[in-house]
């Protein structure tokens, strides 16, 4: 256990070594949330409800959702393909240590410091726009919006860990994971809710793993949801988180096999 | 048997290479039918180290020193053949087989770049699971060793090769491993520094009996460290054995150094034997080892002669030798 402090300790104090880095990532990352925000503002202007959707509501998912976005998409998982393939993937497998708890554990650190920064962050512009933010007021939904953003955040961290091992095979490791990115911005529900979409392509959103990054944990915490469906998505998202960290497993030892371990 | 500690028998390792013709359309026609070609990293190796042993692996670049390396310390899995280290099979890599290996690369770090190098001591003092008294211990002799204890606070991107050299063995030997593989740990280095490292690789032979097997592109290394060496080229074995039979082995020849009082023509030097170098007075003759007591005999009569040395053939020439013999 202590061995994952460690890995999470050092992780923070490499972020601190570049704190204009870090600090202009996150201006970067409420810019963005500002755009999203007066956008949904701008649209709500003189209406009262769109799409089902309350002005507060809409602009607790946005707020929510930067939030929540922080914490599931926050990693450092994107170098692994250069690590695999610069063969500095050695320096991990002759250390008895765990590469899949050693990568956990630098994106809990990751997530951690990102998303204490995201929630003041957040304070700080609820509190100069003083928009109308909704309040669970049910504990239950709160405590299983928790839930499912673990959920999300681990089936991210399988899924990056899998584009990170195309670098077993591929020395072109960033176009499978720019091409994910570009679907994974629309359908995790960053942007908009999901179910504003017309109803076939919500269908086909909710068929992908994306679905649980984001949109779902959101919508368990604004209580939009039955009881059933909730417990259904909770089931499904585990049912992925199992099935992508199976197959991460699987693909991981096939990927020893044909390591190289070559590279300067 | 007794003392074993690396069993390697029949080791291929065959890597599938990806040709493709420069260019894009070499790349478009790659994408469609590819074309691979089989490496013959290492190709039927086989070899013995017993505890202790300092064992100098050498061969120019691409021979297949660094292939059997990594299938020693388990990165690699084997296309055939049999590898044993400590009774484990490195691939399966059990964590109690990970706790008495290092492997050091000269041109890889493990250190995390961004911190000081002692941040990555205390993480792998956790991965190894070191008692705390125990690594104070082996931290202070390391230290002292290498002499690094003002650097130790200071990020490892700011530190110079030599220093980083240095603060990667420690990270490698904290958890004071058996067996220790190093893979030109000097390269890069100054002279100084390469010395310094040699002196604490003997140091830590002796002081812990561990069992090293050291590849290096310098032949000082392996002379000065190593009384066994295996040179191996094109993935198979050409030597096996002590670093002075090999002399003998090989050498068929000697070399006679002389030194000349007044010049003389090449053309009547060349009648003695091959004239290797002439650079008035000295010139360097190599005649064949049985005949060398005959040819410095006729030099003497012949020549006016300031001084004279019959030697052995460098090592590295001898290699050489072996090396083009092999191909």
């Amino acid at each position: 256990m202590k061995t994952y402090f460690q890995i999470i300790k050092n992780t923070w104090a490499e972020m601190m070594m570049y704190r204009l880095n870090f600090v202009l990532w996150r201006v970067r990352w409420v810019v963005q949330r500002l755009v999203v925000y007066f956008l949904w503002w701008a649209i709500f202007a003189n209406r009262q409800e769109i799409f089902g959707y309350s002005q507060s509501m809409i602009l607790t998912y946005v707020l929510l959702g930067s939030i929540v976005g922080t914490f599931v998409l926050g990693t450092t998982t994107m170098d692994i393909g250069g690590v695999i393939n610069q063969g500095n993937l050695s320096n991990f497998l002759i250390r008895p240590v765990d590469f899949f708890r050693y990568y956990l554990a630098r994106d809990i650190g990751d997530k951690l410091l990102n998303v204490v920064f995201a929630v003041v962050e957040i304070a700080i512009l609820v509190l100069l726009l003083r928009p109308p933010v909704f309040v669970e007021s049910n504990i239950w939904y709160i405590l299983l919006s928790v839930v499912a953003v673990g959920i999300g955040a681990l089936l991210y961290f399988f899924f990056s860990l899998l584009l990170g091992f195309f670098g077993f095979w591929s020395s072109d490791v960033w176009s499978p994971r720019f091409l994910s990115m570009v679907i994974m911005e629309f359908f995790a529900g960053g942007l908009f809710p999901l179910d504003i979409l017309p109803k076939p392509l919500f269908a086909f959103a909710r068929s992908l793993p994306f679905f649980y990054f984001i949109y779902f944990p959101i919508k368990v915490y604004l209580g939009q949801l039955s009881v059933i469906s909730v417990v259904q998505g909770l089931a499904t998202g585990l049912v992925w988180v199992g099935g992508l960290w199976y197959i991460a497993v699987l693909v991981w030892k096939k990927g020893l096999r044909v390591y190289t371990a070559e590279g300067k | 048997m007794e003392g074993m500690v690396i069993s390697v028998s029949h080791l291929s390792k065959y890597y599938k290479v990806h040709k493709k013709e420069p260019g894009f359309l070499g790349s478009m026609r790659s994408l469609v039918h590819r074309q691979y070609e089989t490496v013959k990293a290492v190709d039927d190796v086989s070899f013995v180290i017993d505890e202790g042993e300092l064992v100098g692996f050498i061969g120019p670049n691409g021979a297949g020193k660094t292939t059997t390396l990594k299938c020693l310390s388990g990165l690699l899995y084997p296309t055939a053949g049999r590898v044993s280290v400590l009774d484990f099979t490195p691939f399966d890599r059990k964590t109690a087989f990970l706790k008495q290996i290092a492997l050091v690369m000269g041109q890889k770090n493990q250190l995390w770049w961004d911190l000081p190098a002692m941040e990555t001591f205390l993480l792998n003092k956790e991965i190894y699971e070191i008692p705390d008294d125990v690594y104070k211990k082996a931290l202070s002799e390391l230290v002292d060793l290498l002499e690094v204890e003002q650097i130790l606070k200071v990020q490892v991107r700011k530190l110079s090769l030599g220093e980083r050299m240095k603060m990667e063995l420690i990270a490698a030997l904290i958890h004071a491993p058996k067996v220790l593989f190093l893979d030109e740990p000097t390269i890069g280095l100054d002279v100084v520094m390469q010395k310094k490292m040699r002196d604490f690789i003997r140091a830590y032979n002796e002081l812990h009996r561990s069992t090293i097997l050291l590849t290096s592109h310098y032949m000082e290394d392996v002379r000065q460290l190593a009384k066994r060496v295996i040179i191996i080229d094109h993935g198979e074995i050409l030597y096996d054995g002590k670093l002075d039979q090999l002399v003998k082995k090989f050498a068929k020849y000697k070399v006679l150094s002389v030194i000349l009082e007044t010049y003389v023509p090449p053309d009547k030097l060349k009648e003695i034997g091959e004239l290797t170098d002439y650079d008035f007075p000295r010139a360097v003759i190599r005649v064949p080892r049985s005949a060398s007591n005959v040819a410095a005999a006729q030099i003497l009569q012949k020549f006016p002669v300031d001084d004279l040395n019959i030697e052995e053939p460098d090592i590295e020439d001898i290699i050489r030798d072996v090396f083009s013999q092999g191909k």
